[in-house]
């Protein structure tokens, strides 16, 4: 039985590894986060403002409510990076006049403060400097807002704003291609011509502020100044993403050890009631002798304690592994001062709590029997096992096979719980096994709507302001264009009952050939020609459906506020913006003719020659190269995905192999003596094999399509929850997918058979003879 | 032709001083038909004796050959088949398979016979014509070793090797089990070797050979086989 014990432990140390791993990210990240956001007095509360002077500053901070208030000047810039070829882009963030930050204070890893009186030092986030290898005295060539500066980097630095740095409509962290640059307030006013002026406040509440009172008195200040509405951290970025990390990793170590955690009671159940069974005589004996009926129960159920220390220890011991395998990861996108893999105690204490629970729950059946069994019952030889029972069903089936088979049959209809729980074991290894391997493919699909599909430009170009359309002709006389297509997309609030949510309103071209919109089924929707179609993640979220009306509020310029019908909902993989006919929406804003940006499909031999002329325009913010995003998507996929599945492999051996394992030994002690038989009685090895192994192939073919069912299940179920305002993952069906899944699964089974098998070579014929049952 | 003949066989575990010599030297003949009872205390060597011509187990010195065949050097896959072909096995804790009704034991070994009788004819002869359905664990002891005995014979086997079948078994359910090997061995001239302890149970035999001590001690010929209702333990 100590194949057995081997399962049990490791198929629980497998549960216990990913309840530590998660859990202990988690309150890792989780406790990093709190600490940081306190040091540093992250933001509780933000307004975006078109331009505010300097005395709404004075108000906002000493609105109720308000601790601690930074106005400051934000802005968006192109790079042009020495020895490469694209321009990148930077988010600009005015430091203050004197000293430092009230609010979203900065942690300098390297370098110093910029002189408040040089206007071209500044500050860039640790992921830029790292991933381009920037340090102290490098300088950045910028266009701000259309003029291009000369920035000379003199410090490094990390922000709680920025613990994940995206660019604004990128899927992906592209540490290379977006910076976050700090700069002196003057230089940015001169830039952005807000003297005297600010376009951004940021503020941390007082404890126990009510933030929906707060946000209402900020917004009554800086109702004139073109504000987008005051909001909290539930819509600042990098907070979303670290909010929706947390919750991942939650749902994590809530599904999948409780998997590992139920086998492992069940294999526990069987190895023990196999265990009590064998020594039947010397429980009688024991008893005999004089031990209580609790010395004996106690005698099994510290085995079984021992298996589940085994499996806390293991468990505990890899979760600590992989939770820094994790962290390591994780460094590479939540940008912390520090992060470490830190699990409390009271996360291993839970661990070891469900080991015990585990095996206790396994235990305790088998161990009552041993407590139960009369002295005088137990010294006499046990009765055969009575298969009467089991003529039903198997026994109409049996009449049709022959004898070997009927006596496989015939024991898994006698023992359904051990059956069952081979059956479940296998089954969740091919599940496991199925959600590991239908990710890529979620992530395949996503990726081929959204860079194959969907958008088929190689460069999304963003203007500073709305252009005339026939800025269109100009792009496609730059080197290298083949085509150019028109892009509006406005920053909108939806408003409908009580629902006010911000979001980008995308302007759709019916006759477009490289930006398009595409629904879940792989189809292309065209754009309503009335009204507004609205993702189905924002629908939700305003509580609407097709045919309701809503409010959009532009959020720039005179703030029109307009009442649309919702024409349809539709279901886009990436995004969960609203999408109206582009003409319709230009009007609808009252720039009729005017837009936001451009898609370009390029010649590649041209592709030096355009971005050296890119670098050059002064009229753009950002451009965004779809084959760098891609790349960078498929990158970090494979980065964090690659051991996952590695880590999902190994459980899902272990666990196929552990149940396998432990079935067939149990089978192998339960029949030893009849085996021996057969091979006394003139069956050959092989056909003895037939009758040990055939068990469990039959088991294990069971357990493939209660496995394909399982997985496909868990995959749906993981898709939902993985889901974001960025993403909808739908199951996408993986064939591939499925068969290594249920053969790599197979392969597991039939080494722990034959290993077992080898047994059969080993019978004691003779011995059998001798001895009784 | 003898079916079995033994020369100088001997089984030996261990070597040097602490060698212990289960066979020592054995030569025996049996002849086509015969019932063969080996008698001795436990420990005497009938019992290996059995093993080695069944194939079970193997000599250490000496020949036995079956209808002129050498056993001694036979590969393991051909002693299995050597088994499945001409031996019958009945053993004293019957061996059946639990999961198997009688009829069913007895079709398991049909499988791989030649020529098998069917199953519920077997079964027929030990006085088992109605229990055919029963599992194991519903038949008493005494029933289970007559389907053992079915088990044995349903193939036509030219050798029944019977160790200690009634050793667990009380004196009438032992006779009838007895009865029901003497019938058939007899009907279909099978070679019978019977171990046993039991000295009355020798009287059943054409001829009995009294074992000590891992050797022949003696061989005495029953000059009239008693019938199994006649015998007394």
């Amino acid at each position: 039985m100590r194949i057995n014990a081997i399962a049990v432990a490791m198929v629980l140390g497998c549960g216990l590894s990913i309840f530590v791993m998660a859990v202990g990210m988690r309150a890792s990240l989780e406790r990093t986060r709190i600490q940081y956001y306190s040091s540093e007095r992250m933001a509780d509360l933000a307004v975006s403002l078109v331009r505010a002077p300097e005395q709404v500053a004075v108000e906002l901070a000493a609105a109720p409510g308000i601790s601690a208030m930074e106005a400051r000047i934000v802005g968006y810039a192109l790079l042009d990076l020495p020895g490469i070829v694209e321009p990148a882009s930077a988010r600009l963030v005015s430091l203050p006049r004197k000293g430092r930050p009230t609010v979203n204070d900065l942690v300098l890893s390297r370098g110093r403060w910029p002189d408040p009186g040089l206007v071209d030092e500044v500050l860039v986030n640790e992921a830029f400097a790292d991933a381009l290898g920037l340090s102290m005295g490098s300088s950045l060539e910028a266009t701000l807002h259309g003029r291009r500066q000369s920035l000379k980097i003199v410090g490094i630095a990390n922000s709680p704003e920025f613990v994940f740095v995206s660019a604004p409509g990128e899927l992906f962290p592209q540490p290379d291609r977006f910076a976050v640059v700090w700069m002196g307030r003057e230089a940015l006013a001169r830039a952005y011509d807000l003297e005297g002026a600010f376009n951004e406040a940021i503020f941390r509440l007082t404890a126990g502020a009510d933030p929906g009172q707060a946000k209402r008195f900020v917004d009554a200040i800086v109702q004139r100044s073109g504000s987008t509405g005051a909001y909290g951290r539930d819509r600042m970025p990098s907070d979303r993403f670290l909010v929706e990390e947390l919750r991942q990793l939650a749902t994590m170590a809530a599904f999948l050890p409780a998997f590992f955690l139920i086998i492992a009671a069940f294999l526990v159940n069987v190895a023990l009631a196999r265990i009590i069974a064998t020594e039947r005589s010397n429980i009688g004996l024991l008893k005999a002798f004089g031990y209580s009926d609790t010395a004996v129960a106690w005698h099994y159920a510290k085995n079984a304690l021992l298996l589940g220390a085994i499996g806390a220890a293991l468990g505990s011991g890899a979760g600590v592994w992989l939770g820094q395998l994790m962290a390591s990861v994780y460094r590479d996108y939540y940008h912390f001062p520090r992060l470490d893999f830190d699990a409390p105690v009271w996360v291993f204490a839970a661990a070891w709590t469900a080991a015990f629970g585990s095996v206790g729950v396994g235990a305790l059946a088998a161990v009552l029997n041993a407590a139960r069994i009369a002295p005088a019952s137990a010294l006499a030889p046990p009765k055969p096992v009575a298969f009467s029972g089991t003529n039903g069903l198997a026994g109409a089936l049996g009449r049709r096979l022959d004898a070997k088979s009927r006596i496989i049959l015939r024991r898994i209809v006698r023992f359904p719980r051990r059956s069952a729980t081979t059956v479940i074991g296998v089954a969740l290894a091919i599940g496991l096994l199925v959600v590991a391997r239908t990710f890529p493919a979620v992530m395949d699909r996503l990726l081929d709507v959204h860079f194959s599909q969907t958008n088929r430009q190689d460069v999304t170009l963003s203007f500073i302001d709305a252009r005339e359309e026939a800025v269109l002709h100009t792009i496609e006389s730059l080197p290298g264009v083949i085509y150019a297509e028109p892009v509006r997309i406005d920053n909108v609030i939806l408003h409908h009952g009580s629902h006010n949510v911000e979001e980008a309103l995308i302007g759709s071209w019916p006759s477009a050939r490289l930006s398009r919109l595409m629904g879940a089924s792989g189809d292309i929707v065209a754009p309503p020609a009335a009204g507004v179609a609205l993702a189905r993640a924002l629908a939700a979220k305003l509580g609407v459906n097709a045919g309701d009306t809503i409010e959009i509020e532009q959020t720039r310029g005179s703030r029109l506020q307009m009442t649309v019908r919702v024409a349809a909902i539709i279901d886009p993989m990436v995004g969960s913006s609203a999408y109206m006919d582009m003409d319709a929406q230009a009007r609808l804003m009252r720039e009729p003719g005017q837009i936001s940006g451009a898609n370009v499909r390029l010649d590649p031999a041209a592709y030096a020659a355009f971005n050296r002329e890119l670098k050059r325009t002064p009229a753009l913010v950002g451009a965004s190269f779809l084959n760098l995003a891609e790349s960078a998507m498929r990158r970090s996929y494979a980065e964090g995905v690659g051991y996952m599945n590695l880590i999902y492999l190994s459980f899902a051996a272990i666990m196929a192999g552990g149940v396998a394992f432990s079935a067939a030994r149990v089978t192998l002690a339960e029949q030893e003596r009849d085996l021996a038989t057969l091979r006394v009685l003139g069956f050959t090895r092989l056909e003895v094999s037939y009758v040990l192994v055939g068990e469990l192939a039959a088991l294990a073919l069971f357990a493939v399509p209660a496995g394909c069912i399982i997985g496909t299940l868990l995959a749906n179920w993981l898709m939902q929850l993985f889901e974001t305002d960025m993403y909808s993952f739908p199951y996408v069906f993986n064939p591939q997918g499925y068969a290594f899944a249920i053969a790599f699964t197979l392969v597991c089974v039939a080494v722990a058979a034959l290993v077992v098998r080898s047994s059969v070579d080993r019978l004691d014929m003779v011995g059998v003879l001798k001895a009784r049952d | 032709m003898p079916t079995f003949s033994l020369r100088k066989v001997g089984k030996r575990y261990g070597d040097g001083p602490a060698a212990v010599h289960a066979l020592r030297e054995v030569d025996l003949d049996v002849a086509e038909g015969e019932l063969l009872v080996l008698l001795g205390p436990s420990g005497s060597g009938k019992s290996t004796l059995l093993n080695i011509l069944g194939g079970l187990d193997r000599g250490t010195s000496g020949d036995i050959s079956f209808r002129m065949t050498s056993l001694t050097a036979m590969p393991d896959r051909e002693l299995t088949l050597y088994r499945r072909r001409h031996v019958g096995f009945i053993f004293q804790f019957y061996n059946l398979i639990p999961s198997l009704t009688a009829r069913e034991n007895v079709e398991l070994v049909n499988e791989i016979a030649q020529d098998p009788m069917p199953a519920a004819e077997a079964l027929d002869l030990v006085g088992l014509g109605d229990r055919l359905d029963h599992f194991p664990a519903q038949l008493s002891g005494g029933e289970q070793q007559r389907v053992a005995v079915a088990r044995a014979i349903a193939k036509r086997p030219a050798v029944l090797l019977c160790d200690e079948p009634t050793g667990a078994l009380d004196v009438n359910t032992g006779i009838r089990v007895l009865e029901a090997l003497v019938e058939v061995s007899t009907r279909f001239r099978s070679t019978t070797l019977l171990v046993t302890h039991n000295a009355d149970v020798a009287r059943l035999g054409d001829r009995v050979v009294r074992f000590l001590d891992g050797g022949i001690r003696q061989i005495e010929v029953n000059a009239r086989r008693a019938a199994p209702a006649d015998l007394v333990w």
